[in-house]
């Protein structure tokens, strides 16, 4: 039987979807078969981020809706065979699936994948129950700001008036040299406030721009953010891992090497 | 009692039961009061005709339709037999019928179509600015887009394959042209540089875009 977990935010603009499709081609990675339903009706982006836009043919809403069947909706990932892609629709809204719909459909898919990740929309609306309704676990993502702490905070009380099992946090975006000069909290002032499990924290990485314009997860990959990311995907599966050192100081010798390293590219 | 007409809808028409006792002249002013009555509730709809319960002669046929389409906003566009696979039927003859009209006639339609908008035309359409990605333009014919194509064009919708789509700059995320689907190759999914005017087209089972040449407009075949 597979686990549905949701992620979920409150915030927009936090990186929910990049968390979604990083953990799944994560997982994926790891020989986990997996699922990711984009759950933002008419605001759909994970198909962009996945780089899969240009295979949708059937979507969520066609498959609520017995237009078809789940496996024609269902898109594979260019790399990864165990990773499947449930798209949104783009023409609906929200009010095209009921919560019931939707953990019927988390139902079916329990039986067939070992995770089913869903990415949720920003708000506390029809949108985010729908992508709650099926879910046992939940992952909330915040970056390091008042206002994102704020909505975290928010969907924590909701997630736990929904009776979802577990809820873990991911710190996204955290920027280690603006903690250090203490303008920015870091991911353990952000847990004092939230109190609430830290499954991972990811730091601001410029190359996570460069791998969602390409629609190319980049978890796994010799960067902060695909380490940061890998290592979450372990955890989800139960591995202890110590958290990456963000705030490691670089010496003089690789710094001179980084340097030149820089030189080389240009 | 058993009415003299009753009016069932279908998916694509409407089929007329006919008693069929009653003379023909009643029958007619029967249909004539039903549709009358009823006419703001059926709209102008494009609509194949269907007759049940009583022979009729080819000649009875068309002066029943005529009451039909004098009394209603209706445009009665074909009369089709009654048959086993009637639904099915209808439909087809509809969908050729539009196919047919779609390649003769077509609309225009100014302004940009923007991620989630979808329009969906009966006829050919002429697009007088750009379709961005995560739109989409829907014709049961051609359709042209004069400005940048970067989302799903579904050119012949109604299913035939002698339509085709041209853009001034072809980026498109999918092209349909009857039930085939053309997808954008992965590689250069996200580099949007400007294709020049290029034309796509089905030939031998594929969908193929071509810059637009004389060669390229050779290989259209309309019909």
């Amino acid at each position: 039987m597979g686990e549905v977990i949701v992620i979920t935010s409150g915030k927009g603009g936090v990186g929910k979807t990049t968390t979604t499709a990083n953990l799944g081609t994560g997982l994926a990675q790891m020989g986990k078969s997996v699922v990711l339903i984009d759950t933002d009706i008419g605001l759909r982006n994970l198909d962009v981020v996945m780089g899969l836009e240009n295979r949708i043919v059937y979507n969520l809403v066609d498959v609520i809706e017995g237009s078809c069947r789940i496996n024609q909706a269902l898109i594979k990932d260019k790399r990864n065979p165990s990773l499947y892609l449930l798209p949104s629709a783009q023409t609906k809204d929200k009010t095209a699936v009921s919560p019931e719909q939707m953990s019927k459909l988390a139902e079916e898919l329990k039986e067939k994948f070992d995770y089913i990740l869903m990415d949720c929309p920003a708000g506390i609306e029809q949108g985010f129950k729908n992508a709650i309704a099926g879910a046992t676990r939940a992952l909330v993502v915040t970056t390091p700001e008042v206002s994102a702490i704020r909505d975290a905070d928010r969907i924590i009380g909701l997630l736990d008036a929904a009776e979802i099992e577990r809820t873990d946090l991911i710190v996204n975006r955290l920027r280690a040299d603006m903690v250090k000069r203490e303008e920015m909290m870091s991911s353990d002032d952000v847990v004092e406030v939230l109190g609430i499990n830290l499954i991972g924290v990811v730091p601001d990485d410029e190359n996570i721009v460069i791998s969602t314009n390409k629609g190319e997860p980049l978890v796994g990959s010799d960067t902060l953010a695909g380490k940061a990311y890998m290592n979450i995907c372990r955890r989800m599966l139960g591995e202890e891992v110590p958290m990456l050192d963000l705030y490691r100081k670089d010496g003089f010798m690789s710094k001179l090497v980084s340097k030149f390293k820089k030189k080389e590219l240009k | 009692m058993k009415e003299p007409v009753n009016i069932k809808g279908t998916k694509s028409g409407i089929i007329l039961v006919l008693d069929p006792d009653m003379p023909l002249e009643d029958l007619k002013e029967a249909v004539k009061q039903k549709f009358t009555s009823a006419r703001k509730f059926f709209g102008n709809a494009l609509v194949a005709l269907t007759f049940e319960g009583r022979k009729l002669t080819d000649d009875e046929k068309f002066s029943l339709a005529g009451v039909v389409s004098d009394n209603s906003d209706l445009n009665v566009v074909c009369i089709t037999e009654e048959n086993a696979e009637k639904e099915k039927f209808l439909e087809k003859a509809l969908n050729d019928k539009l196919a047919d009209l779609s390649s003769n006639t077509g609309k225009f339609y100014k302004g940009t179509l923007r991620n989630g908008q979808v329009v969906d035309f009966e006829t050919s359409i002429i697009i007088l600015g750009d379709v961005n990605a995560g739109a989409q333009v829907v014709s049961k014919g051609s359709i042209i887009v004069l400005g940048a194509l970067y989302g799903n064009a579904f050119a012949g919708a109604g299913g035939s394959k002698h339509v085709f789509v041209a853009a001034l700059n072809m980026n498109p995320t999918q092209i349909r042209i009857g039930d085939s689907i053309a997808r954008a190759s992965d590689s250069d999914a996200k580099s949007q540089k400007d294709t020049g005017p290029m034309i796509a087209f089905f030939e031998n089972g594929n969908i193929y875009v071509e810059p637009i040449n004389r060669e390229a407009l050779n290989d259209i075949h309309l019909d």
